[in-house]
């Protein structure tokens, strides 16, 4: 008997990973959240290549400076076509940002940032390397099929395409997480708060600077004493690492998204990572289920069809008519439950939506 | 690429930059650094502010990280990794600097804390140079 459950249940492990491998590998589906992670790339790429391009406008390149290559093979562009590189990198972003030639702009961005990252190891930053692994990732997926003017110039039948980069993606954003918040439980000084404190005692001056005296003598009564740390520390790993497996099962991934824009959120108030907080905010599109249009609407808002960027819903905007929304499984929300069920799908909205009754 | 990305997260714990291993704020370390020229006949002179016969630390390094190290600073990635760069700064000073014609080696002495424990220290230095006429 118990040979016989044993081996039903190894036969629906089996058909359950091929069903995963075929959704990966085979079937097209809707490449919105690369092309969403795309727009938000676009400016990132150029605001990660202002320093760069800053020194260039005063001379100044990586040859002038202390430089450490990474290998020696690794060609060295001169001073006159490396600049001509970071700008060609800025108008590839810019194509990327309004999908013109999205693909090729993506790839493009990538190079640039790459060559770039790769000429010294002093251009290594952890917000850099992601960078490079999202522009990649999005590069290899046909992202121009929505959200895009290469879909307004040539509209696609759909927006759906080869979906194994997002899941490539998906894997890098949660190794990502996953990373950062095991190297940090495994240490005693920062899972025991050491690290954290030392860094809120010595950065005081900062946060009395920004925030004035008067606020920041309560705020730093809190943040230097060693006993919030204690806390402070082994929550934030937990965090990362919640963040890390939680956004990979249905009923927990809204609330790890929800938790993951929140830590981004208070990681760019306190300290400066670049690129870092934007890019992984973007990221989080990835997370979206890659189908779109499957649930009906209609609602009397015509703001839910600006907002709903993810392409949700299937929207009919009737004026004066009452909320109904039809969710995939056919369920049927009306009024207020599927107002409140539409705030929680739109991006915008979702920071302040009661998400958790709706996973 | 997933193999890869695995063995550079794995490669974190042995690598002092942890490159790609994704390990960002690990250390709230500091450093500081004494810097001496040492001349060819063994003479030792101390570089005030990183300033010496015409050239500065700070414009031929002209980097955050390692910008003003005869102060006490917040060690970028850990000392580890800072360690590991001025060695290599050190070297790239003693061959970009072909205006100074007595300097026969660089040497740092690094006295840092880690995570706020210490101090500790060690000695790092370039690599030699020809002296002379430039």
């Amino acid at each position: 008997m118990t040979a016989t459950v044993s081996s039903a249940s190894d036969t629906q492990w089996r058909d359950q990973f091929r069903r995963w491998l075929g959704e990966v590998f085979d079937e097209p589906a809707s490449v919105r959240g690369t092309a969403v992670l795309r727009i938000v790339l676009g400016p990132c790429v150029i605001w990660h290549l202002r320093p760069f391009l800053a020194d260039a406008l005063d001379g100044i390149t990586y040859h002038d400076r202390f430089q450490q290559p990474w290998w020696p093979w690794y060609p060295n562009a001169p001073e006159g076509l490396y600049v001509a590189l970071l700008w060609i990198g800025v108008a590839a972003a810019v194509l990327m940002t309004v999908g013109w030639w999205s693909r090729i702009a993506t790839g493009s961005a990538f190079a640039v940032v790459a060559y770039n990252l790769f000429l010294s190891q002093t251009h290594f930053h952890h917000n850099r390397a992601f960078l490079v692994i999202l522009l990649a990732g999005v590069a290899l997926c046909d992202n121009g099929r929505a959200l895009s003017l290469d879909a307004l110039r040539r509209p696609p039948p759909d927006d759906r395409a080869l979906v194994w980069p997002i899941w490539l993606l998906r894997f890098e954003a949660a190794a990502v997480y996953f990373a950062s918040g095991f190297s940090k439980l495994i240490d005693p000084d920062w899972v025991g708060g050491r690290v954290l404190h030392d860094r809120s005692v010595r950065y005081q001056s900062e946060v009395r600077d920004a925030l004035g005296d008067t606020l920041a003598d309560p705020v730093l009564e809190v943040v230097t004493a060693r006993a919030f740390h204690w806390v402070l520390s082994p929550a934030a790993v937990a965090t990362e690492l919640f963040i890390a497996f939680g956004l990979w099962f249905r009923r927990t991934r809204l609330v790890a998204v929800w938790v993951a824009v929140a830590f981004h959120v208070g990681i760019e108030v306190t300290s400066h990572v670049q690129v870092f907080s934007v890019i992984a905010i973007g990221a989080l599109a990835l997370w979206a289920v890659p189908s779109t249009r499957d649930r009906t609407l209609v609602t009397p808002s015509r703001w839910v069809v600006w907002l709903d960027w993810m392409a949700r819903f299937d929207i009919t905007v009737a004026p004066g008519a009452s909320w109904c929304m039809v969710d995939r499984d056919g369920t049927v929300l009306e009024g207020r439950e599927a107002r409140q069920f539409v705030r929680t799908r739109l991006p915008a909205t979702f920071l302040f939506s009661r998400f958790w009754r709706y996973r | 690429m997933v193999v890869a990305q695995l063995a550079l997260v794995a490669n974190g714990y042995r690598d002092p930059h942890n490159y790609f291993a994704f390990q960002p704020f690990n250390e709230s370390s500091t450093y500081a650094v004494e810097l001496v020229r040492v001349l060819d006949d063994g003479q030792r002179v101390a570089v005030p502010n990183g300033r010496w016969e015409g050239y500065d630390w700070n414009e031929l390094i002209d980097w955050g990280p390692l910008r003003s190290p005869w102060r006490q600073r917040h060690a970028f990635s850990g000392v580890d990794a800072v360690v590991d760069f001025l060695d290599h700064a050190l070297d790239w000073m003693a061959d970009n600097t072909p205006g100074d014609t007595e300097t026969r080696y660089w040497e740092a002495t690094v006295t840092y804390y880690r995570n706020a424990r210490g101090p500790h220290v060690t000695v790092i230095r370039s690599h030699d140079r020809e002296v002379g006429d430039p």
